[in-house]
């Protein structure tokens, strides 16, 4: 199966502390990654240098083949790639339908277009089919930032497939979130996955979705990569029980 | 809007239409003011209110605006041909104005806007060559559309008040467009915005570049309508006065500005009755507005429109439960 995303020998400094120590990794066509590792392992950092906001300090990233090293997050988002962050970032003054609507406008026609074109872009039926997906109908008036925490993870996550990427890269999407909405929140990904096929890259704490989600897991501890495998396998594995789970 | 919204733009249309035959030639000369700053505070909301850019440069595009027309006019230059320039003018500057955005935000940013500020006071004023220094220009010509002379205050506040409609209507146009919706997500989360596609750099440097050319078209109509231009009316004081008007009528909103620069014009004027105290109730007036309502008047309006549709709610809620009851 086809490499969507490779990254090879990243490695990012901060001063004297190095963040990311060389770390390779490939994420084949339509597979679920997981990313799992302690506070500080650099999770994070990686997806922040694989995704242009920060510059690595060496190593190659390539988005289907192409090198994207350095690329800026807006051009790498219309090659197809699309992230949400690790905390909650909707814009608040929006509505949920507005938040969708701009989370794929800057993918349809030429920036002259969008001025003199539609209002929505000719997203609105698309936004309106993604939020009744995410399960948000009863809210696409209100305002995001009145949502509950919860609410806002499910639209965070809507609006990183509303351009419908083909790499997606979900960093801690479970955090804060309660039980209720953590199982509709996994769901809802299954059944994006499911239904389109998109790869994904999952940083999460919560082993249990983690778990449940992923098809593949890596393990990152001290900026490298110390085990890679099927769940099952890494939930048995000594060094990252060592490591990381810590029983 | 809402149904009430549009009928509080209808009568206020309508008032600024009639109140010129109702008004002395000093009275229409306010009101023109307020016309002409309203266009260079909604260029500063552009900036500020929804694209979230401090800018204390305001003040210096009205006065390259100015200095445009006052300029190009006597060398035989079209009124209209200047007015376009004074905005094409302004929209390259603020252009290159916007790119220390690209690096620097808020006080960082003001205070770079701010040094702009002086610069062009400091070319203004010393550049004798060019714009006769503290000698300044007079006698602009106010220009004619299609035969319609508007020498007169009253003709002159049309003219003005067209050009206020028409841009209005076209930063309306934007702010409704995707373009809208990018210049607020730019102001709330420019690093989601960019990871969302969005061209921050872009939009960053258009909302500069737009809302300094309407500072530039403001500009336009100053000269002529003061008929008498000098440094001193560009310096940092004008600037801030915008940045008042954009703030003080709700910075954000589509209608602050000219809620604000209404404001600012008329209620220094009308405190006048107060003789030497009104500069000390006008600043005691604003200290006390502030923390009480920092989303500005119309900000103010919407909480009370708001607890006003609440109260109703509640109101109709305990009536039908009273009907229910045993």
């Amino acid at each position: 199966m086809n490499a969507v995303l490779e990254v090879s020998n990243l490695r990012k400094t901060f001063g004297g502390i190095t963040a990311v120590d060389g770390v390779s990794f490939d994420v084949r066509d339509g597979e679920i990654l997981g990313i799992i590792g302690p506070n500080g392992s650099g999770k994070s950092t990686l997806f922040n240098c694989v995704l242009g906001q920060l510059q690595p300090t060496a190593g190659e990233v390539r988005i289907d083949g192409k090198p994207t090293t350095g690329m800026r997050p807006c051009d790498l988002n219309r090659l197809g790639v699309s992230r949400t962050f690790q905390l909650l970032q909707v814009f608040p003054q929006l509505s949920v339908r507005d938040n969708l609507i701009l989370a794929g406008q800057e993918h349809q026609g030429s920036m002259a277009s969008r001025l003199f074109g539609r209002t929505d872009a000719g997203l609105g039926d698309a936004a309106s089919q993604m939020i009744e997906f995410f399960r948000l109908s009863h809210l696409v008036g209100e305002q995001a930032g009145s949502l509950s925490y919860g609410q806002q993870k499910l639209l965070d996550a809507a609006m990183a497939f509303m351009a419908g990427p083909r790499l997606v890269l979900l960093d801690e999407p479970a955090g804060g979130v309660n039980l209720t909405m953590l199982s509709n929140l996994r769901e809802r990904l299954q059944a994006y996955h499911a239904e389109r096929k998109a790869t994904f890259v999952v940083i999460e704490h919560q082993m249990e979705f983690v778990m449940a989600l992923c098809t593949r897991v890596l393990v990152l501890a001290e900026g490298r990569i110390i085990a890679e495998g099927a769940p099952q396998e890494i939930r048995r594995n000594p060094v990252v029980i060592e490591a990381y789970l810590g029983h | 809007m809402t149904r009430a919204g549009v009928i509080a733009v209808v009568i206020c249309a309508v008032a600024a239409i009639v109140a010129p035959f109702f008004l002395k030639p000093f009275g229409i000369f306010l009101i023109s003011t307020w016309v002409v700053l309203t266009i260079a505070a909604i260029g500063l909301n552009l900036t500020l209110g929804y694209a979230g850019q401090i800018s204390l440069a305001q003040g210096a595009f009205v006065g390259i605006g100015a200095y445009t027309v006052a300029l190009l006019t006597p060398l035989g230059v079209p009124f209209f041909v200047a007015f376009l320039a004074a905005g094409l003018l302004c929209f390259a500057i603020g252009w290159v104005l916007g790119y220390p955005a690209l690096r620097v935000q808020h006080h960082y940013l003001a205070f770079v806007t701010l040094a702009f500020t002086t610069l062009v006071f400091l070319v203004l004023r010393n550049e004798e060559w060019l714009t006769n220094g503290i000698y300044g220009i007079t006698g602009t010509a106010r220009p004619a559309l299609f035969g319609w002379k508007t020498g007169g205050a009253r003709d002159f506040y049309f003219l003005c008040l067209g050009m206020l409609a028409l841009l209005s209507f076209a930063t309306w146009w934007m702010l409704r467009s995707p373009w809208g919706r990018a210049f607020i997500a730019l102001r709330e989360n420019p690093i989601r915005a960019l990871s969302l596609g969005l061209d921050t750099r872009r939009y960053t440097l258009m909302a500069f570049a737009i809302g300094s050319s309407l500072g530039g078209l403001s500009g336009a109509l100053y000269a002529p309508l003061v008929q008498f231009i000098e440094p001193n009316s560009f310096a940092l004081g004008l600037s801030l006065n915008l940045l008042l008007m954009v703030i003080v009528g709700g910075s954000g909103y589509f209608f602050g500005p000219f809620v604000g620069a209404l404001v600012a014009v008329l209620l220094p004027e009308w405190l006048r009755v107060t003789h030497g105290y009104y500069l000390i109730v006008y600043a005691t007036a604003i200290m006390i507005m502030m923390p009480f309502c920092p989303s500005g008047l119309l900000g103010l309006a919407e909480r009370a429109g708001r607890a006003l549709a609440g109260s109703r709610a509640l109101k109709k809620t305990s009536m039908h439960t009273e009907g229910a009851g045993p």
